[in-house]
């Protein structure tokens, strides 16, 4: 319990606004779209290339890019209603083909579906599948380097409830989120409520649709097994890697085994 | 020589590409473009401000524009930063167009989710 506690506060940590970069007076500088504070009336702002704002941007979602701040999360979760591509696992995103400047190569660490309002670039790097991108090149030891940092946005975007890309294919050979580097060691997590953990070991997050009284438990992954769970509302899942999934129902959980649907 | 009148024509188009791609340089053409994509400009009037020497200011769905003409498209790219100094605290962009530099400024918060200021700073290079 005390280490759920640690792990809150390190995300909202993380997430708390970075200091402002007064060029002029209280602006910070933003590129392209990214989601707008709730206390600055939330929702998205659509302005595609360099812009100001008074308000600043968080360390998790946001990378430098130049003097700017891009967006590398998912816009959806925050009401984004444009064109979207969805992507599955942790991938580089070329930041100078999205909102220009210079050659800039900067990374994305959501594990489960997600999605950018951007294509990859054209190259064997990634692989559609699915309709859902994913990363089958080599990561940049940077990209590996830096995951600690930054895979807190998995936590973060955990409570939000909106409607994530269902991927139901298997992963491409080569996948990133096969990698042993790219995999959180399992932990088992008791709460008194209901509490999912997934393939990686991570804790979901309050299972809605499963009831009370469910224990899941998640060792290493060893055996190939999809199992799917619903959480935080329609259409989400969290899904279908080979890795070994026990859970222990004692309760009257609802979960799924195999295949994913929208729900 | 059938050759050379090939590469004369090949660079001519590509410079008439080139020129397509960089936007209106006048501030009519600006101003043109807005309307066309459905904005609706006020009329503009000459402004003294640091940022340029032929500069107007007016306002597009209510938000405050700069619209400064410069004599080279790398002037006007070089004046960017200057146009959000104009801008201050609050919401805006300052984007070059080709030989034109266009600022806005939401000072009265009209653009909530950027759309507008969005058009006001692409629509021109369209």
């Amino acid at each position: 319990m005390r280490h759920q506690w640690i792990l809150v506060v390190l995300v909202l940590f993380a997430a708390s606004p970075a200091f402002a970069d007064h060029k002029f007076g209280r602006q910070v500088r933003f590129a392209g779209i990214h989601p707008i504070p709730k206390n600055e009336g939330g929702g998205i702002c659509y302005i595609e290339g360099p812009h100001v704002h008074i308000y600043a941007a968080n360390k998790l979602e946001y990378r430098a890019h130049g003097d700017d701040h891009v967006f590398v999360g998912d816009p959806v979760a925050y009401g984004y209603d444009g064109p979207k591509y969805a992507y599955k696992g942790p991938h580089p995103i070329h930041v100078e083909a999205v909102v220009g400047g210079d050659p800039d190569v900067e990374y994305c660490y959501i594990e489960g579906p997600h999605y950018h309002y951007f294509e990859p670039p054209d190259g064997d790097d990634f692989k559609l599948a699915g309709n859902a991108y994913f990363y089958v090149g080599t990561p940049a030891p940077v990209m590996v380097q830096a995951r600690p940092q930054y895979v807190g946005i998995n936590a973060y975007y955990r409570p939000f409830v909106y409607t994530r890309p269902v991927v139901e294919v298997e992963a491409p050979d080569g996948w990133i989120g096969a990698r042993a580097d790219f995999v959180t060691p399992g932990v088992v997590v008791e709460t008194p409520g209901a509490v999912v953990v997934d393939h990686r070991g991570e804790v979901v997050g309050p299972a809605v649709g499963v009831e009370a009284g469910v224990h899941v438990a998640v060792p290493m992954p060893s055996i190939a097994v999809g199992v799917g769970v619903n959480i935080g509302g329609p259409a989400v899942i969290v899904h279908d890697r080979p890795g070994a999934v026990i859970i222990h129902d004692e309760g009257h959980g609802k979960f799924k085994h195999g295949k994913f649907k929208r729900h | 020589m059938q050759k050379l009148l090939l590469i004369a024509i090949a660079v001519t188009a590509c410079a008439a590409c080139s020129k397509a791609n960089k936007g209106p340089s006048s501030r009519d053409g600006v101003i043109a473009a807005w309307k066309k994509g459905g904005l609706e400009p006020s009329a503009f009037t000459t402004a003294q401000t640091d940022i340029g020497k032929d500069c107007a200011s007016g306002t597009v769905n209510k938000l405050d524009v700069l619209v400064c003409t410069y004599p080279s498209e790398k002037d006007a790219k070089a004046a960017e930063d200057a146009g959000l100094k104009w801008v201050g605290d609050t919401t805006g962009a300052s984007r070059a167009q080709g030989e034109t530099l266009i600022v806005v400024a939401d000072r009265k918060k009209a653009d909530p989710n950027g759309k507008t200021i969005n058009q006001i700073v692409t629509l021109p290079a369209k």
